[in-house]
């Protein structure tokens, strides 16, 4: 079964051999999430590894949810979601690609995310929501690594909690007819679990669509987006 | 190595930003009070000098006239928007009585509420008077101003006209052609939710912003004659210059307005207050 999903995935996303020297492919557009990711698994199919205080967090956080109180989440005070969250969304980013930036700019609350390319991660950083991106192309897949996180923010859209040690890694890969993306994640945080795990999720491009001035604070707080 | 880097940056980003030295950006000095009129009641905030040049050893700006690239910032900010600093907007009477009501507002510490506030978008042309960094990424398409100070964020389409119907938004509908080496840039679709400065100069929906952008000093300069329409609240258009700096050294900051909105965490669970 996996071996049959590993060559279904290579003919729909492309051999990456001999073309390391050619132009990176273009990742430029409009995306939409194509399933939506509620709590994030594995992509085994499993619950996320947490040690025994990253649950007792989550298990708090779903317990507050279950009786209607977001007030966890700082999505629900328009703060910025966090990664890899932000993704996870029903709400569309566009990539702009640039030599030296990859940039993607969310219609959520117009959250502006930029990896830089080709560059060290900072060994000390202040934390951010969405952390401090860089990213290499590897063949024809981007790669972003990600650090420098504020421990506020939930990895998905049930609550699911990090620290400060978070490392997200994100792989990026277009599909042959360049209207699909496939995210092929991994989180290390030995604070919350007790093992990297990894996740995915998929992107559809939209032609002709122009993302909205989106306004959190313009938006009453129960008609906030919170997934 | 690269930590430094980032925070001689942001290092250098708070240092500019404070500059608080009050300076007329050009000209004359500024009148002081609303009219010139000395009454302290309607003092105005002074001036910003806003951002120096890129520091010695930073890459050269782009000599490209049709390239915006980069990130810019501006030199000389003004609180109140009119014609020359320290002039208020040519209003209508009624307009001005509300702008010299606000500026006694302010005045007493009891300012009005007003977008930036309330970490909504800033309005036009009031956002693009900014102490932060602005960066400008180009794209056959448009152009798109990713602005530091509360993530605001402009779309200025090259490869359309304005729709029919615009659903009015904080920052308008904008789109830019190019006469010879000046980008021209039209807003129109603006909400009557925002100021037209900080000091509280009032539009309608009926504003129409022109921006003339061109790049001078062979590209460590933007230079941008903002012209401001609004048949409504002023009397006639008026139009003002201003200059970003190009600043390759400076990396925009993530910069959440919200944040003052928010509950303290306690162990990994934010509770509320």
């Amino acid at each position: 079964m996996r071996a049959l999903q590993a060559l279904l995935c290579a003919a729909l996303f492309g051999a990456v051999s001999a073309q390391a020297e050619a132009a990176p492919p273009d990742f430029s557009g409009v995306w939409f999430i194509s399933t939506h990711v509620g709590a994030l698994k594995t992509v085994e199919g499993h619950a996320p590894p947490l040690t025994p205080e990253g649950l007792k967090v989550y298990e708090a956080h779903r317990a507050a949810a279950a009786k209607g109180d977001y007030s966890f989440d700082g999505v629900t005070q328009c703060l910025p979601p966090g990664l890899p969250r932000l993704m996870l969304m029903h709400e569309p980013f566009e990539i702009l690609q640039k030599p030296k930036v990859i940039y993607f700019v969310h219609q959520l609350n117009r959250l502006p995310r930029r990896a830089y390319l080709d560059e060290a991660l900072p060994t000390d950083v202040d934390p951010h929501y969405l952390g401090y991106s860089v990213a290499k192309w590897d063949g024809e897949a981007l790669v972003i690594d990600t650090t420098g996180f504020d421990d506020s923010t939930m990895l998905d859209n049930a609550g699911l909690p990090h620290s400060e040690s978070l490392h997200l890694t994100e792989r990026y890969q277009l599909s042959q007819d360049g209207k699909h993306l496939h995210l092929a994640l991994t989180i290390e945080d030995p604070k919350t679990f007790t093992q990297a795990w990894s996740a995915q999720a998929d992107y559809v491009k939209r032609s002709g669509v122009e993302l909205t001035e989106e306004v959190c604070a313009a938006t009453p707080a129960a008609k906030r987006p919170r997934s | 190595m690269q930590s430094k880097t980032v925070r001689n940056t942001i290092a250098v980003s708070l240092v500019s930003s404070a500059l608080l030295c009050a300076a007329a950006a050009w000209g004359a000095p500024a009148p002081k009070t609303l009219y010139d009129s000395g009454d302290p009641t309607l003092a105005l905030t002074p001036g910003l000098r806003g951002a120096e040049k890129a520091p010695p050893g930073a890459p050269p700006g782009n000599p490209d006239p049709h390239d915006f690239n980069g990130v810019w910032w501006m030199s000389g900010y003004q609180y109140l928007l009119g014609p020359e600093p320290g002039v208020a907007p040519p209003l209508k009477p009624e307009y001005m009585r509300i702008l010299e009501r606000r500026i006694r507002a302010k005045n007493r510490g009891t300012p009005e509420a007003d977008a930036s506030t309330q970490c909504l978008p800033h309005g036009m042309p009031r956002i693009m008077e900014s102490p932060y960094p602005i960066e400008i990424v180009q794209t056959p398409e448009r152009l798109t101003f990713l602005h530091e100070v509360a993530h605001n964020l402009r779309r200025i389409w090259l490869n359309r006209d304005h729709p029919k119907r615009v659903t009015p938004s904080f920052l308008g509908d904008s789109v830019a052609h190019w006469e010879g080496d000046t980008l021209v840039v039209d807003t129109v679709g603006l909400n009557d939710r925002t100021f037209i400065d900080d000091e509280g100069s009032s539009h309608s929906t009926q504003e129409h912003v022109v921006e003339r952008y061109r790049k001078i000093d062979n590209g460590s300069t933007l230079e941008l004659i903002m012209t401001v329409e609004d048949p409504v609240t002023l009397e006639h258009p008026y139009s003002y210059r201003r200059v970003f700096r190009w600043r390759p050294d400076v990396r925009p900051q993530e910069y959440v307005c919200e944040e003052n909105n928010r509950n303290a965490p306690v162990n990994g669970i934010t509770v509320a207050k």
